[in-house]
C-alpha cells in the first residue's frame, strides 16, 4: 500500500467572531486565502491536484453551496480540480484528511488540499435555519444538546472543579502567548488581506488571565454550573489547509515530508457527554497503528472546553509536557470546520519541531463522536 | 424659508438634548462647543455631550442612529461650518458680554436667512441686540426651549418688532410640524410665561410648607394629583429642577422685576435650601435634594428631609384620610377644608392662580397662552385659568374677599374664563368678551369636536364621533383606555354605521395613553370562578371583533399616542395604517401577566415578520416574532416601533399630537379611494421543528438563570403558537388556523396558577411578576 504523507500546514489567523480582524470577510474568499497560500507556499504543481475537499460544520450562506467548489475558482486553480465539501462537525477537516489518505491508498489520486473553514461570525452556530426532529427531540433530547451542557455534564461526571479548568485555560494562555511573542505561528499563519487591510496575527488570546479574573466570570451556560467563557473555546472565524499526498508523489516532486499518516480513527460516544469522544477514537487509531499511549510523543487535543480537556485526559493519561505545545483552542479559538486541519497540521510541524516520532491528534465531535489521527516522523 | 440644517452652540445639557431632539425630526445638526484649556481634543465636549445623550434617561434620542445626525465640533475651529445652516441656536452660559460676543462672530459667518436664537431663560431679548446691528436684530429672537426637550412640549417664543416675521413664521412651523412643540408667543419679560408662574409657584410652596410645618411628603402628595399636577409635586420638581440653579433665577427676577410684582414677595432663599446647595444637595443631580436615595445595609431607600432640622429620614406616605372624601367631593371641598395640608394647598394654589390672573396682558395678551404654557411646560393637565374654572370663580373670588384678599380684576369680572359659543371654544379677555380660541391649520383636536357635537354613538367605554368629511372617529374613554366588551360592541356597531353612512373610520383619543390593554378585571373574575366558558367569549369577541374591523369595506387608520399595550397594541396592528404620535410605546408584552396576545396579535405580527424581505427561511421570521411576544418588546418611540416591526411601510408618525388626528383623517381618506379591504394571508409555518428549536433556547436561558420557572411554560405555550402548531410550511395556515392556536394556548395558560399569580401581582402593583 502507498504511503500517505503530509507536505504542507498552513491557516489564516484566528481571530474572535463578531469583534476580530476576520469578521467583515466573506469565509469563501478567506478559505481562498489560504489555500493559495498553501499552494504557494509548498510550490505544488496545481495541475497534479486531484480534490479539494474543504471541511465545515455550518455550510450555508457564504459557505454554502458547495464552498470547496467555489473556493477552486477563488484561489485561482485550475478548474480541473475537483471539490467536495464535508461535514464532520469539529472534525470536519480532519475527515477532509482521512478521505484524502483513503483515496491516495485507493489509488484515486495522487495529491490533494484538506481544508477547513468557519466563519462563526457571519453563519449562526447552529446555521440559520435550524429544523430539529420533533419526534427524535421527544425520545432522545440529548441528541440536540447544546456544547455547554455537554462540558457541565463531564466536569461532573469527572469531578472536575472549576478551579482545576481555570488553571488549564490559563496554562493554554501562557503557552499560546509565548508561542506567538518567540515567532512560533508566523510560519504557519498566511496573512490574509481584506480590503487593502492585512490580518496575520492570531486575535483571541487573552495574555492578561489572571486566576482572579476567570474566578470572577459568571457561568456560561448553567446559573450553578462550572464553565465559563474563560473556560471554553471562544467564538473564532478561521480556515486551515494541509497538503496531503502520497509519498512517491512527494518524492518525485522534492515536497518537503512533514509526517506520514500512520492511523486514524472514528468513533461514536453518548451526545451528552461528547468531550469524551477522542478516548474511543484514540484507542481505536493506537491500535490499528500498533502503538500504545505511551509511545505518542506529541499531542494535539482540541480544547473544546477546559472541562471537556480535563476529562479525555483522566482516560488518557497524557504528560502536559507532551499536550498542546503551542496552546489550544481555549487561547487561539475554535473555528468549527477548520480546527481538524489545523491540529493535524500543527502535529506534523511539531514532529518535525521537536524532532519526536508520533503524534496524535484528536478532537470531540458535537453529537457525540470522536475522531483522532496519528502521524509519524519520517 | 425651509428649514434643513441647523446648529447648537453650547453642548451643556440643554444645548445637546435640543440638538438630539432637531435630529429626532430627521435634521442634521451641528453641535459646537469651547475648547477647554489644555484639550487634547478640541472637540471634547461636543463628543462627551452626544455620548451622555446616548445613556440619558428618558432617552433623548427616538432612535439610537439619530446621534449619527449630530457633527460634533468646536467654536474656535468649525464656526464656518454654520454658513450653510438655516437656523443656529445659542445655548451657552447666561452671560450677555459672552452672548453677543458670539452673535458678532455669528453675524459674520452665517448666510443672511439664517435664524439666529437664544435658549436663554433670564435674559431679556432687549438686552442681547442691544447695541447689535439692524442686519442681525432682523434675524434674531428667543426660543426657549424646557427640559428634557424631547418631552416638553412647550417653546417660548420671543421676538423683537425688529424681527422679520418670515423667521418667526419659519421656525414655528419648524417646530410646531418637525419637532412637535406648541409654540407659545411671549413678551420680552422676565421668565417669560412658564418659569413667571412656575418658579412663583415653586417658591411658594417651598417657603410656605417651611413656615406652617407642612413635610415635602404631605405638599408633594396634595401640590400633584388633585389639581392634574405632576406627582413630582413642589419638592420632588425642585430636585429634578436643581436647587443650585434657583438662586441666579431668583436674583435675575430680582434685578428685572418691577418693584410692585408680587414675586418679590417670594423672592428670597431660604436658609435651608442654601445650606443644601452648599453641601452638594442640589438635588437628584447632586448627593440628592429633598428627597434622597439612601444605601442601607445595601438596599436602596428614600428618605425625605426635614424642612426644620435638615435631617433625612425615611420617607413616609404622606397620610391624606383627612381629606379623602373632600378630595372625592371636588376642588372646592378639597380648598376650603380646614385640615393643614388642605389649607396649605389653598394658600399655595390661590396665591399663584391670582398671580397668574393679574399678569394679563403683561406676559401674554390672552389666557390661552398662558394656560398652554403651564400645560406643556411644566405638564400640568390643566392651566391656571382652566383650573380656575374648575375650582369656580366666583366660589375662588368668595372666598379671596373672606380672607379680606383682593381679587385681579380677570376675576372679578368674570364667572367664567372659558365658554363656549355654537359648541366654539371661547375665552375671556380682561373687559370680559369671549373669543373663539384659535386652532392652527392642520390641528383637529378631538375634544373641540367633543365640544361641538354630540356622539353618533356612545357607551360607557366607547363613542363614535363624526370628524368631518365622510370619516368617522372611534373613541376609547374608559379608564386608562382598557378594552371590554363595551369596547368591542362599540367597535362592532361602529363598524356597521361607518359602512352605510361614512368613508373611513380613525381610531383615535386624546388622553395620555391610548389603550393600556384588556381589562384584566373582567379576565380575573371569569378564572377566580373558572368559568372557563367567558375567557372563551372573551377571546373569541375580541378575535371576532379586530378581524371585522380588518376586512370591514372601509379603511380603518389608527391614530395613537403615548401607551398602546397588549389588546391595545392588537388592535393597532389589525388597521389598513396607523398614523402614530412619535412618543408612541407600543407593545405585546401579553407574557408578563402569563399570558400570550389572544386577540390575533400573535396572528398579524406573524405576519409581519413573514413579510419581511430579507433572505431568511422558515425558522427566522418565527425567531423573530418569538423575541419580540417572549421578551414583552415594548417600543421607546414611533420609529423604535417600525424597527421592531410593530409599525410597518404604510404606518406613518406625527410629531405634533395635536395634528396626530388630522394627518390620520388625511391618510384615511387617500386609502379610502377605489378601497378594498387586505386579502387574506397565507402562513407558511414550520411546525413543531420550530417548537423543538424554541424549546431548546428557553430551556438554554432557564438554566443560565435569565427564565423564570414559569417563563418556561407561558414561553412554550406563545412557541406552540408561532411555530404554527402541528402543521407543516408546505401546507400553510389560514388566519383562522393561527387564531384557533391563540385560543387554545390562552385557555391553556388561564388555568395555571402561574398566570394567575401574574395577574394579580399586576393589578395590585402595576408591576410584571418574575414567578
Amino acid at each position: 500500500m502507498k504511503n500517505v504523507v503530509i507536505a504542507g500546514y498552513c491557516r489564516s489567523p484566528f481571530t474572535p467572531a463578531q469583534k476580530g480582524g476576520l469578521a467583515r470577510v466573506r469565509p469563501d474568499d478567506l478559505a481562498a486565502q489560504v489555500v493559495k497560500g498553501l499552494v504557494s507556499k509548498t510550490g505544488i504543481n496545481p495541475d497534479d491536484i486531484e480534490d479539494l475537499i474543504l471541511g465545515c460544520a455550518f455550510p450555508e450562506g457564504e459557505q454554502g453551496l458547495n464552498v470547496a467548489r467555489l473556493i477552486v475558482f477563488l484561489a485561482g486553480l485550475p478548474n480541473t480540480i475537483a471539490g467536495m465539501t464535508l461535514n464532520r462537525f469539529c472534525g470536519s477537516s480532519m475527515q477532509a484528511i482521512h478521505i484524502a489518505a483513503g483515496a491516495i491508498q485507493m489509488n484515486a489520486g495522487e495529491v490533494f488540499i484538506c481544508a477547513g473553514l468557519e466563519s462563526m461570525s457571519r453563519i449562526p452556530m447552529g446555521g440559520y435555519n435550524n429544523m430539529p426532529n420533533p419526534a427524535l427531540y421527544e425520545t432522545f433530547p440529548q441528541a440536540y444538546i447544546s456544547m455547554g451542557d455537554t462540558a457541565e455534564n463531564l466536569s461532573k461526571k469527572y469531578q472536575i472543579n472549576r478551579k482545576e479548568q481555570e488553571a488549564f485555560a490559563l496554562d493554554s494562555q501562557k503557552k499560546a502567548y509565548a508561542a506567538q511573542q518567540q515567532g512560533r505561528f508566523d510560519e504557519e499563519i498566511i496573512p490574509i488581506t481584506a480590503k487593502s487591510v492585512v490580518i496575520d496575527k492570531d486575535g483571541c488570546l487573552r495574555p492578561d488571565s489572571t486566576p482572579e479574573g476567570l474566578a470572577g466570570l459568571n457561568p456560561a451556560f448553567q446559573a450553578t454550573g462550572t464553565v465559563t467563557a474563560g473556560t471554553s473555546s471562544p467564538l473564532t472565524d478561521g480556515a486551515a489547509a494541509v497538503l496531503v499526498c502520497s509519498e512517491d508523489y512527494a518524492d518525485a516532486h522534492k515536497l518537503p515530508k512533514m509526517a506520514r499518516i500512520k492511523s486514524f480513527a472514528v468513533s461514536g460516544c453518548a451526545p451528552e457527554i461528547m468531550g469524551i469522544g477522542p478516548v474511543a477514537a484514540t484507542h481505536k487509531a493506537l491500535s490499528r497503528a500498533g502503538l500504545k499511549l505511551e509511545d505518542i510523543d506529541i499531542v494535539e487535543l482540541n480544547e473544546a472546553f477546559s472541562a471537556q480537556s480535563l476529562a479525555v485526559l483522566k482516560e488518557l493519561p497524557i504528560p502536559l509536557s507532551k499536550l498542546n505545545l503551542d496552546g489550544g483552542a481555549i487561547a487561539l479559538g475554535h473555528p468549527l470546520g477548520a480546527t481538524g486541519a489545523r491540529i493535524t497540521g500543527k502535529a506534523a510541524s511539531l514532529l518535525q519541531r521537536e524532532n519526536k516520532r508520533y503524534a496524535l491528534a484528536t478532537q470531540c465531535i458535537g453529537g457525540g463522536q470522536g475522531i483522532a489521527t496519528i502521524l509519524e516522523a519520517i | 424659508m425651509n428649514i434643513q440644517k441647523v446648529g447648537v452652540i453650547g453642548a451643556g445639557v440643554m444645548g445637546a438634548s435640543i440638538a438630539a431632539h432637531i435630529t429626532n425630526a430627521g435634521i442634521p445638526v451641528y453641535l459646537l462647543d469651547i475648547v477647554p484649556n489644555d484639550a487634547s481634543n478640541r472637540n471634547v465636549i461636543a463628543e462627551t455631550a452626544v455620548k451622555k445623550l446616548l445613556d440619558s434617561e428618558p432617552a433623548a434620542f427616538m432612535h439610537k442612529n439619530n446621534a449619527r445626525l449630530i457633527t460634533t465640533g468646536n467654536i474656535e475651529d468649525n464656526l464656518n461650518w454654520l454658513a450653510d445652516a438655516d437656523w443656529v441656536i445659542e445655548a451657552v452660559i447666561e452671560n450677555p458680554q459672552i452672548k453677543q460676543s458670539l452673535y458678532q462672530k455669528l453675524d459674520a459667518v452665517c448666510k443672511q436667512d439664517c435664524l439666529i436664537s437664544s435658549n436663554t431663560s433670564t435674559l431679556p431679548l432687549a438686552l442681547l441686540v442691544k447695541d447689535m446691528p439692524d442686519s442681525f436684530k432682523r434675524r434674531f429672537m428667543i426660543t426657549h426651549f424646557f427640559n428634557p426637550p424631547r418631552y416638553m412640549r412647550l417653546l417660548e417664543l420671543v421676538s423683537s418688532p425688529a424681527t422679520d416675521p418670515v423667521f418667526v413664521e419659519a421656525v414655528s412651523r419648524f417646530a410646531d410640524i418637525k419637532l412637535g412643540k406648541n409654540c407659545v408667543t411671549c413678551k420680552d419679560t422676565p421668565g417669560f410665561i412658564g418659569n413667571r408662574i412656575g418658579i412663583y409657584w415653586l417658591l411658594y410652596g417651598l417657603l410656605d410648607a417651611i413656615e406652617n410645618g407642612i413635610t415635602v411628603e404631605q405638599a408633594d402628595a396634595v401640590m400633584s394629583a388633585p389639581f392634574g399636577i405632576p406627582k413630582t409635586g413642589i419638592f420632588g420638581l425642585l430636585d429634578l429642577v436643581g436647587l443650585d440653579l434657583i438662586p441666579p433665577i431668583l436674583k435675575g427676577m430680582k434685578l428685572a422685576l418691577p418693584p410692585q410684582d408680587a414675586f418679590h414677595e417670594v423672592n428670597h432663599l431660604p436658609d435651608i435650601v442654601q445650606k443644601m446647595i452648599n453641601e452638594g444637595y442640589t438635588g437628584r443631580k447632586g448627593k440628592g435634594g429633598f428627597y434622597r436615595l439612601n444605601k442601607v445595609d445595601g438596599a436602596r431607600i428614600k428618605e425625605s428631609i426635614n424642612l426644620v432640622t435638615g435631617d433625612y429620614a425615611k420617607s413616609e406616605k404622606a397620610d391624606l384620610t383627612a381629606i379623602k372624601d373632600a378630595q372625592k367631593a371636588d376642588l372646592q371641598a378639597l380648598l376650603s377644608h380646614n385640615d393643614p395640608v388642605a389649607q396649605y394647598a389653598w394658600r399655595a394654589l390661590s396665591h399663584t392662580l391670582c398671580y397668574a390672573a393679574s399678569l394679563v396682558p403683561e406676559i401674554s395678551d390672552d389666557i390661552t397662552g398662558i394656560d398652554a404654557a403651564m400645560r406643556d411646560g411644566y405638564n400640568w393637565k390643566f392651566g391656571p385659568f382652566e383650573l380656575l374654572d374648575q375650582i369656580g370663580v366666583s366660589w375662588f373670588v368668595d372666598k379671596l374677599k373672606s380672607e379680606n384678599r383682593p381679587a385681579p380684576p380677570l376675576l372679578a369680572k368674570n364667572s367664567s374664563l372659558y365658554s363656549t359659543d355654537s359648541g366654539r371654544l371661547t375665552f375671556t379677555d380682561l373687559a370680559g368678551n369671549y373669543h373663539p380660541v384659535q386652532r392652527a391649520e392642520g390641528i383637529l383636536l378631538l375634544s373641540d369636536i367633543k365640544q361641538q357635537t354630540k356622539p353618533l354613538l356612545k357607551n360607557g367605554s366607547a363613542s363614535l364621533w363624526d370628524i368631518g368629511d365622510g370619516v368617522a372617529c372611534l373613541e376609547f374613554h374608559s379608564k386608562m383606555n382598557t378594552l371590554d366588551m363595551d369596547s368591542m360592541a362599540m367597535i362592532d356597531q361602529s363598524i356597521d354605521k361607518v359602512s352605510k353612512e361614512f368613508t373611513a373610520l380613525v381610531i383615535h383619543n386624546d388622553a395620555e395613553n391610548f389603550s393600556a390593554g384588556a381589562n384584566l378585571g373582567l379576565l380575573m373574575k371569569a378564572i377566580h370562578e373558572s368559568d372557563w366558558s367567558t375567557v372563551e367569549l372573551l377571546i373569541k369577541t375580541g378575535q371576532q371583533t379586530y378581524q371585522g374591523l380588518k376586512y370591514a369595506p372601509f379603511p380603518v387608520v389608527a391614530a395613537p399616542s403615548g401607551l398602546a399595550l397588549g389588546g391595545g397594541c392588537e388592535i393597532l396592528l389589525h388597521c389598513d395604517a396607523v398614523q402614530a404620535h412619535a412618543e408612541l410605546y407600543m407593545g405585546l408584552v401579553e407574557v408578563g401577566v402569563g399570558l400570550i396576545p389572544g386577540w390575533g396579535g400573535c396572528k398579524e405580527y406573524m405576519r409581519r415578520c413573514l413579510q419581511l424581505k430579507r433572505p431568511s427561511g422558515p425558522i427566522p421570521p418565527v425567531v423573530k416574532a418569538f423575541q419580540t411576544i417572549g421578551l414583552a418588546s415594548v417600543s421607546k418611540s414611533a420609529f423604535d416601533a417600525k424597527e421592531l416591526l410593530y409599525l410597518g411601510a404604510n404606518d406613518s408618525i406625527t410629531m405634533n399630537k395635536d395634528r396626530l388626528l388630522a394627518d390620520a383623517k388625511t391618510k384615511a381618506l387617500a386609502l379610502s379611494k377605489d378601497y378594498a379591504p387586505p386579502k387574506p394571508y397565507l402562513y407558511p409555518m414550520p411546525g413543531k421543528t420550530a417548537k423543538v428549536l424554541l424549546d431548546m433556547g428557553i430551556k438554554a436561558f432557564h438554566l443560565i438563570g435569565k427564565a423564570t420557572d414559569y417563563d418556561v411554560i407561558v414561553s412554550g405555550q406563545l412557541a406552540h403558537v408561532l411555530s404554527g402548531g402541528e402543521s407543516d410550511f408546505t401546507a400553510p395556515l389560514t388566519e383562522d388556523d393561527i387564531l384557533a392556536l391563540e385560543l387554545e394556548a390562552f385557555l391553556a395558560l388561564v388555568k395555571q396558577p402561574g398566570t394567575l399569580a401574574r395577574l394579580d401581582h399586576m393589578l395590585k402593583t402595576g408591576k410584571p411578576l418574575r414567578n
